[in-house]
């Protein structure tokens, strides 16, 4: 825990930014999340300390992005790399943020951070670097679509920020792709806000390569009428915390969420989500798969809070999970906590393996038992991945998920 | 639009149960230590074995924290502060129950429960526990022509202590968590149930637990054995006199099944709840547990909630025994202030274990109504089913409804199937009811009743009606 003592001596990083060092300061007094809090009580202590065993990286290498190639009718920006950009267009704008925006901004988040909730953010913030933080203000529309890369190197641990302000009616489509490589750890935190009447359709595609870990963070302001989808996959990491915080600060916004998670060997990978409403006819759709196999461990806690104020909410959440081999193990923690009276809240939950009836009629049909699961699974994991904007046209996930199960 | 004063009116009928019984008790001096856990056991006459698992859990007891995890919220308990042993006052010891008080047998009688030989006609045998100690057991010999004992627990350690000795603490042990340590250190009283391989109780059994004094707490402790291929349907009921200081209540309660065996275990729960503001009422924190331990057996809770001004109750069943069958049916209601954090664990274990939870929550008023339940797989279970569903009824814009399921699987040969859902009484359902000429009231009453069918379905048939009564008139005045 090489950052953790670096923590408490206060001495991590040089030329510390003011962010820097009010995000230290919090850490210093407990620089650990509680393990016995109900956000941690299941994350796997020796992978979160093995996360936390590399020295930090604040220079970043030239990196080649795997794939696909770049069209040109897309947006392409690393975090860390080429982080200047200006693209002032008829239609549309995106600018930078300045200092003092960014600035004004992240304090405002950080007055409201919960020490167990808020720590992978605390944790990024202390440790990104201004290089490491892109700040981006995008207004318009018919917005080509963008995709942002955080990377991580090897024997390191990097912490990237994004933090993108969307204006009034502006319509978005974002791709994130959050990779890491061998033995690396990668921080990654992100915030968005969503100006009335704005739109923004996101996806996450985390994956890593052997001892990969990550620690991404998702917080979400929604003001009324905007419209928030998110599909997400995480896969291939020793180690994953996804967590996504969203706010519907008026209410009267809508929220669609898919996201999977798919373990193997003996990795952890987990997903966390908050959905606060705090206005009335809010509006939640949310389906979270995982997927265990060998002897890992996936899992899920959402909780959805809706106060008094919130009322006519209706809000849905599906846990669906399969387990796939004796030693693999899956938690899943749906959770409602309502005050108001006047709303639709329900969620479910099931695990299972997969359907032995379908799997013998596609036998009796001639189908191998090889091909029938990989069917079975191609329409389990394709629920999702057609909610993932960018991405499904242009790369193969689905080929990427099926080869490797 | 849905009149909400008029709802609220109907969640008001006072507590009928409310009233102190005037009897002469004897009482031990306020607070806990080991020579007041000497005290007690000395009094009951106890075994050696039982003075040391007394003295054990409250080792245990010390060196543990209150459980501060749930969504409850309360002033701090002092235990220092509270009777540990309190008896109504009887000259010797009693043959038949024509020698026993006629105040008791009265105050039993004004809470509906025929004690007294005459009144014996509905064919449920009674043990009523008052305060710290069981007063009456009845249809004992004809229990015993079947091998059924059904007796206080302080007989049963007398009579019995083989039994006592080797079931007692094996399903909640002493250290399973704060209350059920402290109960393991104090326990006064409780009933005991023996049933013996291959038969089926004649008749359902019953305990009523009474709390008469405002400082001193109750502590039972309940143990169902059922043998192979038997069979019982226990039911149990709980009223308080009204108070405006809290009472602890921490019992617990411990069902063994064997081989083919079945217990049904069905409560209402009527403690005083306090009044409006929460002054008062009773601190509910209870441990219910049941290991089916044989092939094939099969423990069923059934509880209806509507007491308590804090209720902590998680009634449990360990699915150990290939092909056994655990179910949880419960309806809670909060109104006021009330708080209740409550559901169930189903632990499978042993392969082809089914479980069912079916749980309603109604909350009214200021009150906090919490869903929390875990469902677990084990490595074993291969074949393995649940399937749980979460209700939650909302009555005004200031009550809480949460659901806290936690669902953990390692058996991929398993299915787990969880769902929750949270709404509130239907306008149109009213409109419709009402203009069919049914009174607002009755017609909330209805559709609350409806609500919890499920539920009440599960019930012993004099337990339903009363439960039904219960709610609608807990509700009374609350729905609008």
């Amino acid at each position: 825990m090489e950052i953790i003592e670096k923590i408490k001596t206060n001495k991590s990083i040089d030329n510390q930014t003011e962010i820097q060092k009010i995000c230290l300061d919090k850490l210093q007094s407990s620089p650990l999340p509680n393990p016995r809090s109900e956000q941690w009580r299941l994350s796997n202590k020796s992978k979160l300390s093995n996360f936390l065993d590399y020295s930090v990286n604040e220079n970043n290498s030239k990196f080649d992005i795997p794939y696909p190639k770049n069209s040109e009718s897309n947006i392409r920006l690393i975090i860390g790399e080429n982080c200047q950009i200006k693209l002032i267009e008829k239609n549309y704008s995106i600018r930078q943020l300045s200092e003092d925006e960014l600035q004004k901004y992240i304090k405002e988040q950080i007055s409201c951070f919960n020490q167990n909730e808020n720590w992978s953010d605390l944790l990024n913030l202390s440790l990104s670097c201004k290089n490491n933080i892109l700040g981006l203000k995008i207004n318009g529309s018919k917005i080509p679509p963008i995709e942002i890369f955080s990377y991580a190197s090897s024997n390191s641990l990097n912490a990237k920020t994004l933090i993108i302000f969307l204006e009034k009616n502006c319509n978005v489509e974002l791709l994130q792709v959050n990779l890491g490589e061998d033995t690396s750890s990668l921080s990654q935190s992100t915030f968005f806000y969503l100006e009335e009447n704005s739109s923004l359709n996101h996806g996450v595609v985390s994956y890593g390569v052997n001892k990969s870990n990550l620690l991404n963070s998702l917080n979400v302001i929604q003001q009324k009428n905007s419209k928030y989808n998110l599909g997400s996959l995480h896969f291939k990491f020793n180690y994953a915390r996804f967590e996504i915080r969203i706010k519907q600060s008026e209410g009267n916004a809508k929220t669609n969420i898919k996201g999977m998670q798919i373990t193997k060997k003996d990795e952890q990978i987990s997903t966390y989500t908050k959905i606060d409403f705090d206005g009335p006819n809010g509006f939640l759709d949310q389906i979270n798969k995982s997927l265990a196999d060998d002897k890992s461990h996936a899992i899920f806690e959402g909780s959805i809070i809706v106060p008094k104020i919130a009322q006519k909410t209706d809000a849905s959440q599906l846990s669906r999970n399969l387990l796939l081999s004796n030693r693999a193990q899956i938690d899943t923690k749906p959770q409602l906590e309502i005050i108001a009276d006047d709303v639709k809240c329900k969620h479910g939950a099931t695990i299972s393996q997969l359907n032995e009836e379908e799997l013998f009629y596609m036998r009796t049909r001639g189908i191998t038992l090889t091909e029938a699961s990989k069917l079975q699974l191609s329409s389990y994991f394709q629920e999702i991945i057609s909610f993932i904007p960018v991405s499904k046209d242009r790369w193969d996930l689905l080929d990427k998920l099926l080869n490797e199960n | 639009m849905v009149n909400e004063n008029l709802v609220k009116d109907v969640v008001k009928e006072p507590y009928k149960y409310g009233f102190v019984t005037d009897i002469e008790t004897e009482k031990i001096e306020k607070g806990l230590n080991e020579d007041i856990i000497k005290l007690i056991s000395q009094k009951k006459e106890e075994p050696r074995f039982l003075l040391d698992f007394r003295l054990q859990a409250f080792k245990k007891w010390q060196k543990m924290k209150e459980p501060d995890w749930a969504a409850l919220g309360y002033k701090k308990i002092d235990y220092q502060d509270i009777i540990y042993y309190s008896a109504p006052k009887q000259k010797e010891k009693i043959s038949s129950l024509d020698e026993v008080d006629p105040k008791l047998l009265e105050t039993f009688d004004k809470l509906g429960i025929p004690l007294t030989e005459q009144k014996k006609l509905t064919n449920v045998a009674v043990d009523a526990v008052f305060d710290s100690v069981s007063i009456a057991t009845t249809f004992r010999e004809e229990l015993a022509e079947h091998g059924v004992i059904f007796c206080s627990i302080s007989e049963a350690v007398k009579n019995h202590a083989d039994l006592i000795e080797k079931y007692l603490g094996t399903v909640v042990p002493a250290s399973d968590n704060y209350f059920a340590a402290l109960n393991s250190a104090v326990f006064s009283d409780g009933s005991f149930v023996y049933i013996p391989k291959g038969v089926t109780c004649p008749m359902d059994l019953s305990s009523y637990f009474r709390i008469n004094s405002g400082d001193s707490g109750q502590f039972e402790r309940t143990l169902i054995i059922a043998e192979e291929s038997s069979s019982v349907s226990y039911l149990e009921g709980c009223t308080a006199p009204m108070f405006d200081t809290n009472t602890l209540h921490a019992a617990v309660v411990e069902l063994i099944a064997l081989d083919d065996a079945s217990i049904k275990y069905s409560t209402v729960q009527n403690w005083y709840a306090g009044d409006e503001e929460g002054v008062g009422g009773i601190f509910n924190f209870v441990t219910k547990r049941g290991k089916c331990l044989g092939k094939r057996s099969k423990i069923s809770w059934s509880q209806v909630e509507t007491g308590s001004a804090i209720t902590w109750k998680y009634p449990s069943c360990l699915l150990l025994g290939e092909e056994s069958v655990g179910e949880f049916y419960s309806v809670a209601l909060t109104n006021n202030l009330q708080q209740a954090d409550t559901g169930t664990k189903m632990i499978h274990i042993g392969p082809k274990t089914k479980s069912t939870i079916v749980s309603k929550g109604i909350s009214a008023g200021n009150s906090k109504n919490s869903y929390r339940g875990l469902v677990k797989m084990g490595t074993k279970a291969t074949g393995s089913r649940n399937y749980s569903q979460c209700d939650s009824m909302l009555i005004g814009d200031q009550a809480s409804a949460n659901t806290f399921p936690y669902i953990k699987s390692q058996q991929p040969n398993s299915e787990i199937e969880h769902e929750a859902s949270t709404c509130r009484i239907s306008e149109d359902q009213l409109f419709y009811l009402q203009s069919r000429g049914i009174e607002f009231e009755e017609a909330v009453s209805m559709m609350v009743s409806g609500f919890c069918r499920d539920v009440f379905n599960q019930l012993p048939m004099e337990f339903a009606a009363e439960a039904d009564k219960l709610l609608a008139l807990k509700l009374e005045g609350s729905v609008g």
